[in-house]
């Protein structure tokens, strides 16, 4: 039994690596932007076809391929906001989230065009897992494709809050996230602030939505497919919240596979969803609160 | 409430009288056969070879002088893959046309909505859907179906498997309304042939990561896995599969495991898959007939309505009449085991002229109904992946 418990706590966190990264992104958005922007789960998509596309067709190395599904998901993320949710935002949050959730299904549909409906993989190999013995008490297995995608999440979160912390436009970031008036009245532009959210935010989108895509493997769905896990994270951690979004992510991976051990796995979609619940009603603000960005 | 008729519209319908009549005319002499295929919808890409097979035989028939000395007139409607236009254009069929049968009804929620409207104007419906409840309807008798629902494709693949020799196998299945009763099956049969199943996961197949499924299944160490899968999870399980290290023997259904699965993955990954499917009889003359009508490689269902046009014509020639109760009454008697093979409806009409029995073996196979109007002994093709490509082991 402690074997098994072991086991699924690697698969948890492993499965919460991979959901942090879009939740981050998801997040910073809600943060700057004030609306939870569901065109989200299509940015994930466009970024992991991006990485496919040069992975197969140009033999692109996966670490390059991850850097061009961030700047494909980043500015896509630019242009959908520039042309459409700009000029939502002024008629409030909702109107701008449902705005974003249509503008989703149009890009998966796009995607879908250009690109049809056959799945698309990686040209890399796929490895067996590791075999860790623990003496009497069995063995333990890790993928290592999922150690390097975790390992993949830890930088690029790494890197976002260095940016965060001790850049300028990360500062800029933060303080109109804090309080946009006052950053207004410090000198702070608004939309080059939100400009650049969007890129880092659907960037990050793009960046998870290729490590879902080598885990599995590239159809217009992959972002949608998780769409709904990633926005548990981010609630579950605190909407605005970074270090929340990861808190929940991992929250939300875990709890999702230790569910297993109770639950028929039909049920797993349920559990992030009750953590939702759970959370909002026992701390509405989440597990870290907002304004942590 | 009232109905207004504006005097353009009352002029129109005046004006149309004509061709109302001239269709009453029409039917004292022709046989007025219906097609009701989805050329639209989900199911838009398959309907429309279904309705050139059936008329390549009409054509054929009536090129030879038609049945009885009757022509056929095939009227051709779309069901748009939605019930609710299925049973718009059946109704047209029925009450307008006059239809005697009505061929082709692809998506079982079509079936199950124009079934009632067939049986109570005594009009045959041929049906190539798959759901189990269809043929459990109180149709009378007035529903045939040429496609083997999950049932009997449970037994098939179950008895493959046992012949494989396989003795303890384990199931993984997408959350669907079959999912249970198909592990029902499948353990019934394995269990009598001396073999076992060992429990049935039941997975959230938009999930993008299997590992805590796969673990628990192999918990059992089945030497065989049945995995009851759509194409997007089966490509994750397969990984996931791999990736923990499972060599033993895998079975999926033919929908899941396609072309497109097997090139979005390593050779590595997908070798040594087996799946299956119903198929038609590909050796038999009847498929070779609708290869030269349809192409190289034609879909189960223009096969399977291919078949329905010639048993309904061979019914009316052997019943002598040309009603939906005659085809009802006949649709069994011309697969008589006893007869003379045929396999296309002009030959089978000539000896039936003479005074023969026949047995239409068909392009989708031999044609032979249970009382509830099943088919059975369909044939079923086996494939493995070999190198990244399927390989056909076994056609019985």
């Amino acid at each position: 039994m402690l074997i098994e418990v072991l086991q699924i706590l690697i698969n948890g966190v492993l499965a919460g690596a991979q959901l942090a990264v879009p939740a981050i992104g998801f997040t910073a958005i809600y943060a700057v932007l004030r609306f939870p922007n569901f065109a989200i789960a299509s940015h994930m998509t466009v970024g992991a076809y991006a990485g496919v596309l040069v992975n197969t067709t140009l033999g692109w190395p996966a670490a390059v391929a991850l850097l061009v599904a961030f700047l494909a998901g980043g500015l896509t993320g630019v242009a959908s906001d520039t042309i459409f949710l700009r000029r939502l935002r002024g008629s409030g949050p909702l109107t701008t989230a449902i705005g974003a959730a249509a503008l989703g299904i149009v890009l998966e549909n796009i995607v879908r065009f250009v690109f049809g409906n056959d799945p698309r993989g990686f040209d890399l190999p796929v490895l067996r897992d590791w075999r860790v013995s623990l003496g009497e008490l069995g063995r333990l297995r890790i993928g290592p494709q999922q150690m390097e995608a975790a390992g993949a999440s830890l930088i690029a979160m790494a890197i976002l809050f260095g940016f965060l912390g001790f850049t300028r436009s990360g500062r800029m970031m933060r303080a109109v996230a804090d309080n946009p008036m006052l950053a207004g009245l410090k000198g702070i532009d608004a939309e080059s602030v939100a400009r650049r959210t969007n890129f880092v935010g659907m960037g990050l989108a793009g960046f998870g939505g290729m490590l879902i895509g080598l885990d599995t493997s590239v159809d217009p769905l992959t972002g949608y497919r998780v769409v709904l896990p990633v926005f548990a994270a981010a609630v579950v951690g605190g909407l605005g919240s970074i270090p929340g979004a990861v808190a929940g992510a991992f929250v939300v991976g875990i709890g999702e596979e230790f569910s297993t051990l109770v639950l028929d796995p039909s049920y797993r979609t349920a559990v992030g969803f009750a953590a939702i619940l759970l959370v909002l009603t026992l701390r509405p603000r989440g597990l870290l609160g907002e304004r942590a960005l | 409430m009232t109905i207004r008729i504006a005097r353009r519209t009352a002029l129109l319908g005046t004006l149309a009288t004509p061709f109302l009549a001239r269709e009453g005319f029409a039917q004292a002499e022709t046989i007025r056969i219906g097609t009701l295929t989805p050329l639209t919808g989900a199911g838009g890409s398959y309907g429309p070879a279904m309705v050139k097979s059936v008329r390549s035989v009409v054509e054929e028939v009536n090129g030879a002088g038609g049945v009885m000395g009757r022509k056929i007139e095939l009227i051709s409607e779309d069901d748009e893959t939605n019930p609710d236009a299925g049973v718009r254009a059946a109704r047209k069929l029925v009450d307008v046309n006059r239809v005697i049968a009505i061929l082709g009804t692809w998506a079982s929620a079509v079936t199950t909505a124009v079934a009632p409207l067939c049986w109570e104007n005594k009009v045959m419906l041929f049906t190539v859907s798959g759901g189990d409840g269809i043929t459990r309807l109180p149709h009378q008798g007035y529903i045939i179906r040429t496609q083997p629902d999950s049932n009997l494709q449970s037994e098939r693949a179950a008895a493959f498997m046992l012949k494989q020799g396989v003795k303890k196998v384990g199931y993984l299945s997408a959350q669907t309304p079959f999912a249970a009763s198909i592990y029902e099956r499948h353990s019934q049969v394995l269990k009598a042939g001396g073999a076992q199943a060992t429990g049935n996961v039941i997975y959230d197949a938009t999930k993008t990561s299997f590992r805590s499924e796969v673990d628990q299944i192999l918990k059992q160490q089945p030497d065989a896995l049945f995995l009851n899968s759509y194409q997007p999870d089966l490509l994750v399980l397969l990984r996931d599969l791999f990736r923990a290290g499972y060599d033993g023997k895998r079975y999926t259904l033919g929908y899941a495991a396609n072309d497109a699965l097997l090139a979005a993955l390593p050779t590595e990954v997908t070798d040594g898959l087996i799946s299956y499917a119903p198929s038609p009889d590909l050796d038999g003359l009847a498929y070779k007939n609708v290869q030269s009508v349809i192409g190289p490689n034609p879909d189960p269902y223009s096969c399977q309505t291919f078949d329905h046009i010639n048993l309904a014509l061979l019914s009316i020639a052997k019943a002598g009449a040309a009603t939906g109760p005659a085809i009802h009454d006949a649709v069994r008697a011309v697969g008589n085991p006893a007869g003379t093979l045929v396999t296309g409806a002009l030959a089978g009409m000539k000896l039936l002229a003479s005074g023969q029995e026949i047995n239409y073996s068909g392009a989708s196979g031999p044609c032979k109904f249970t009382p509830i109007g099943d088919i059975s002994g369909c044939k079923f093709r086996f494939d493995q992946v070999e190198k990244g490509k399927t390989k056909l082991i076994e056609l019985s």
